[in-house]
C-alpha cells in the first residue's frame, strides 16, 4: 500500500486536534460530536460483547469500525442505534446531542449488516414504508431520484424477491439515507458487491458527507478503510484497541516496515537477520523489523541475498496493524477465515 | 403514535390486499354451511333401487299388514312432486314372505343362516324374524322377539319403518284381543303438544303483549353463529401474525425497523393493523349474515342488542391473541417450532368449542358463568351467553370484559418483551421457559 494511495481527506490542512496529529479536514467539526459514546458495557448473559468503550464521532467525519467478526461492531453500532441498550449503569451514548432511549432518532439512517427488505412488497413500497417510518411524509421524488442514480428505475414496481443480491443490497442502501440523515450508520455497506457497483455506493457514501453527513460505517476490507476514513475504530474481543486517524495509529507503530522485491534463487527473507515477520505477497513482500533494527544493515543483508529491485521503509498497514493485533485470537480460536475477509 | 400508524396501515393492507384474503373471506363461509349444502345436494341422489327384505312371521298374523303397509308406502310415500315433476326420491320396501316351518329355535336358527346367506349373495337387503310370541308375550315370554338382520348396520330407514309399522300392528292385535276399541284408545292416549313460548311483556301503553312462539333460528342458531363467526375472525386475523413477524425476524426486516421505531410501538402497529383487518372481516360477515337473513324474511332475528358487545369481545380476543401469536413469532426460529409452541395456544382458542353444548342449554347455570369468566374463553363464551335468551345480567359481561382487558393487558406487555429480545436473536429458537424469563424479567 503506497502511501500516495491514502485518501486525500487525510491530507493535512489545519491545526491539531484530540482526534491526531493532522486531523481537520475543513468539513470535520471537531468540537461538535455527533456520537458520544462514554465507556459503555454491553453484556449478553454471561458474554460480554462491548467493554467499556469510549468513542467520539465529530460531526462531518466518515468514521471506520473495523474489528475481526464477533468482536463487538455490530453491537456497538446496534447501540448507537438505540436497538440495544447499554448495560444499566454502565456508560451512556449520546447521539445527535440526544440521550435516552425512548425513540430512535429520525436523523440517522441504518444499513444493517443482513439486508431487511419484504420480499412480497414492491420496491417503491418498500422504500416508502421505511422512510415513512423515518417521519419522511413525502418521499416519493426523493425515491425516484435515487433508484435513478443508483440504476434501479426498472425495479421500481418490481416485488423485492425478483431482485439480485446486489440490487437489494442497493435498495436497502437507498433506504438508510433516502430522508437525508445527518448521521448514516452503514454496517458493512461495500461487502458482496461488484467493483461497479462498490463505486456506485463509495460515491453516494462521499455525496452525503459532502452534503454535510455523518457517515460511520464497518468494514473487513482495510484498503477501503485506509482510502475513506478520517477516523478509524477498531474493536478487539469488546475493548477498543484502535481509535484516531490513519496517521495516528500507524505513528504508534513506527517505520518498522520495509516492503522489498528481491530477485535471486531461493531468497527467503524469514532468514534474514532483524527480520520479525514476513508478509508474503509473491510480487512484493513486507518485512516487519524486530525493534531497533538498523534498516541499512537489512539492506547490505539483503543485498547479500539477491538483487535488490525495490526497498522501501515505511510504517505498517492498516490490514498489518489489524493482522497484528487480531492473530493471536485467529490462531487460538481456529477464526482464521475472519483474517482471511481482513485479507481480502 | 404517527409510526405505529404507519406500521398498522402496512399491515392492515398487507393483508387485506391479498388474493388469501380474499379467497379466506370467502372459503369460511363455505367450509361453515358447506355441510349444509353438501348434505342438502345428497338429498335428492338417495338410493332408489328397491331394497328387498324377506320376513319370516312366526305369528302368522303380521305379514299381511306390514306387506299392505309397504305398498302403500311404494305408491305413495316415496314420491316428490305432482304430475310430471312427480320423482321417486326414496327406494320401494318389497317384502318377501318367508314360510316358516314350526316356532322352535332349531327352525328359526336354520332359517336365520338361510337367509343370511342370500343378503350376503345380494339377493337380499335384510330379514325380519318375528317371534311366535310377539303379539301375546305372557304364554312364552322369550318367544316375543322380533329382530331385524342386515349387513347394513347404518341404514335405518327400512328398520325404523318396520319398527313403527310393526309395533301399530302389534297394539292393534293386543287391543283386539282384550275386546277393546283401539278408536277410544287412541283418542284417550292422544297427547297434548306444548307450546314453546317466551315471557310476555307490557308495551308502552301498558297493553300485555302475548307471548310469541319461540323460535329455534333465534334460540340456537344465532348464538351459534355469531361465537363462529368470533372464533373464524380471531383464527383469520391473528394466526397470520405469527408469520408476519416471523417473516421479519429471520429476513432481518426486524433490525431496520427496530432503528425507526422502538420495539413497543413497532408491535402495537402490527396489532392495530390485524384489528383492522378482524374488523373488516366481521363487518364483512354481519353485512352478508343481514342481508341474507333480510332475504329470507328473518331480519327481526338479526341479533342488534348484541353487535357492540360481539365488537368489544372480538377486539379484546384479537389483541389477546395477537399478541401471543407475535411473541410466538419473535421467539421462535422457524416454521416448525412456531407450529408445535402454537398448539397449546390453539387449545385455548378452540376451548369454548367443548363446552359449547353445554353452556348453550343452560346459559345461566353458575358453571356457565365461572367458565365465561376464563379469559381466553370469555369473548366467546360470554358472546353465546348473552345471545341465547333471555341473556344475561350485565354486570357479568362488564366484569368479563375487565378480566379480558386485563388479560390483554398482560399478554400485550409480556408479548412485547419477549418481542424486544427475540426478534434480534438469530440461530436458535427459545424455549418456553426462556419466554416466561424475558416476559418477567425484562
Amino acid at each position: 500500500m503506497k502511501k500516495e494511495n491514502l485518501s486525500p481527506l487525510t491530507q493535512p490542512c489545519g491545526p491539531a486536534s484530540r482526534f491526531g496529529r493532522r486531523v481537520c479536514r475543513v468539513m470535520i467539526r471537531p468540537h461538535v460530536n455527533v456520537v458520544e459514546i462514554e465507556k459503555v458495557t454491553k453484556t449478553f448473559g454471561n458474554h460480554v460483547a462491548v467493554n467499556s468503550v469510549s468513542l467520539a464521532v465529530p460531526q462531518g467525519s466518515i468514521y471506520g469500525f473495523i474489528g475481526p467478526n464477533g468482536s463487538g461492531k455490530t453491537t456497538t453500532l446496534r447501540m448507537i442505534m438505540r436497538i440495544y441498550h447499554p448495560d444499566p449503569g454502565a456508560g451512556a451514548i449520546r447521539v445527535l446531542g440526544e440521550t435516552g432511549f425512548t425513540a430512535a432518532s429520525d436523523r440517522v439512517g441504518y444499513l444493517p449488516e443482513e439486508r431487511g427488505l419484504y420480499k412480497k412488497m414492491k420496491v417503491s413500497d418498500v422504500l416508502r414504508f421505511y422512510a415513512q417510518l423515518k417521519g419522511h411524509r413525502n418521499p416519493n421524488p426523493l425515491i425516484r431520484t435515487w433508484l435513478e442514480r443508483l440504476g434501479l428505475s426498472e425495479y421500481t414496481d418490481k416485488k423485492v424477491e425478483t431482485l439480485s443480491k446486489g440490487m437489494s443490497q442497493k435498495v436497502q442502501f437507498i433506504s438508510a439515507v433516502l430522508t437525508e440523515p445527518q448521521l448514516v450508520i452503514l454496517d458493512e455497506p461495500f461487502s458482496g458487491l461488484d467493483p461497479v457497483n462498490a463505486d456506485v455506493l463509495r460515491e453516494a457514501v462521499l455525496e452525503l458527507r459532502r452534503k454535510g453527513a455523518t457517515v460511520i460505517f464497518s468494514t473487513h476490507d482495510m484498503a477501503v478503510a485506509e482510502k475513506m476514513c478520517d477516523f478509524i475504530f477498531m474493536i478487539y474481543k469488546g475493548n477498543k484497541v484502535l481509535d484516531g486517524t490513519l496517521d495516528s495509529i500507524q505513528d504508534r507503530y513506527g517505520q518498522d516496515t520495509v516492503r522489498v522485491r528481491v530477485e535471486g534463487d531461493g531468497f527467503d527473507a524469514r532468514t534474514v537477520p532483524g527480520v520479525e515477520k514476513v508478509n508474503d505477497f509473491g510480487r512484493l513482500q513486507e518485512l516487519r523489523m524486530i525493534p531497533n533494527t538498523n534498516p541499512q544493515i537489512l539492506l547490505s543483508e539483503l543485498m547479500k541475498r539477491g538483487r535488490v529491485v525495490h526497498f522501501e521503509l515505511t510504517r505498517p498497514s492498516l490490514h498489518d496493524i489489524f493482522v497484528r493485533i487480531a492473530r493471536p485470537a485467529a490462531d487460538s480460536t481456529a477464526s482464521s477465515e475472519q483474517v482471511g475477509a481482513a485479507h481480502a | 403514535m404517527r409510526k405505529t400508524f404507519i406500521v398498522a396501515v402496512r399491515e392492515y393492507m398487507v393483508s387485506v390486499r391479498t388474493k388469501a384474503f380474499l379467497i379466506g373471506l370467502l372459503m369460511m363461509p363455505l367450509m361453515m354451511g358447506g355441510g349444509f349444502i353438501v348434505g342438502a345436494l345428497m338429498e335428492g341422489r338417495v338410493d332408489t333401487k328397491d331394497k328387498r327384505i324377506a320376513v319370516a312371521d312366526y305369528t302368522g298374523r303380521l305379514f299381511n299388514a306390514l306387506d299392505s303397509a309397504a305398498q302403500q308406502r311404494n305408491e305413495t310415500a316415496i314420491f316428490q312432486g305432482e304430475g310430471a315433476a312427480r320423482k321417486q326420491i326414496l327406494p320401494r320396501f318389497v317384502l318377501q314372505k318367508i314360510e316358516t316351518g314350526a316356532a322352535d329355535g332349531e327352525d328359526m336358527q336354520q332359517l336365520s343362516l338361510q337367509l343370511s346367506d342370500r343378503i350376503r349373495k345380494g339377493e337380499l337387503m335384510a330379514f325380519v324374524l318375528i317371534g311366535p310370541g310377539v303379539i301375546d308375550a305372557s304364554k312364552d315370554p322369550s318367544s316375543a322377539t322380533l329382530n331385524y338382520y342386515s349387513n347394513t348396520p347404518t341404514y335405518n330407514d327400512a328398520r325404523n319403518w318396520i319398527t313403527g309399522v310393526l309395533n301399530e300392528q302389534v297394539q292393534q292385535l293386543r287391543l283386539e284381543g282384550a275386546a277393546i276399541d283401539s278408536k277410544v284408545v287412541r283418542r284417550l292416549t292422544q297427547r297434548v303438544p306444548v307450546g314453546n313460548l317466551g315471557l310476555v311483556e307490557t308495551d308502552a301503553a301498558g297493553n300485555i303483549i302475548r307471548a310469541v312462539e319461540t323460535n329455534q333460528l333465534a334460540n340456537f342458531l344465532v348464538p351459534f353463529a355469531m361465537m363462529f363467526l368470533m372464533f373464524m375472525v380471531i383464527m383469520a386475523s391473528t394466526a397470520p401474525l405469527l408469520n408476519s413477524t416471523l417473516e421479519e425476524k429471520t429476513q432481518r426486516i426486524a433490525e431496520v425497523l427496530l432503528a425507526s421505531i422502538p420495539p413497543f410501538e413497532l408491535m402495537a402497529g402490527k396489532l392495530i393493523g390485524i384489528l383492522g383487518v378482524s374488523l373488516t372481516m366481521a363487518t364483512v360477515y354481519l353485512l352478508g349474515a343481514y342481508a341474507a337473513l333480510n332475504r329470507a324474511g328473518y331480519a327481526q332475528f338479526f341479533p342488534w342488542q348484541s353487535i357492540g358487545w360481539f365488537v368489544g369481545f372480538l377486539s379484546l380476543a384479537v389483541l389477546m391473541y395477537g399478541s401471543i401469536f407475535i411473541a410466538i413469532g419473535a421467539a421462535v426460529s422457524d416454521m416448525k417450532e412456531a407450529q408445535s409452541m402454537m398448539t397449546p395456544v390453539m387449545l385455548l382458542v378452540v376451548s369454548p368449542m367443548f363446552v359449547l353444548q353445554y353452556v348453550m342449554r343452560e346459559p345461566a347455570s353458575t358453571l356457565s358463568l365461572v367458565m365465561s369468566l376464563f379469559p381466553p374463553a370469555t369473548p366467546m363464551l360470554m358472546t353465546i351467553r348473552q345471545t341465547v335468551p333471555p341473556g344475561i345480567p350485565v354486570w357479568q359481561p362488564l366484569l368479563g370484559i375487565a378480566l379480558v382487558v386485563l388479560t390483554s393487558l398482560v399478554c400485550v406487555f409480556a408479548a412485547g418483551r419477549i418481542f424486544r429480545v427475540g426478534i434480534l436473536m438469530q440461530g436458535k429458537g427459545a424455549k418456553v421457559s426462556e419466554m416466561f424469563r424475558w416476559a418477567l424479567r425484562g
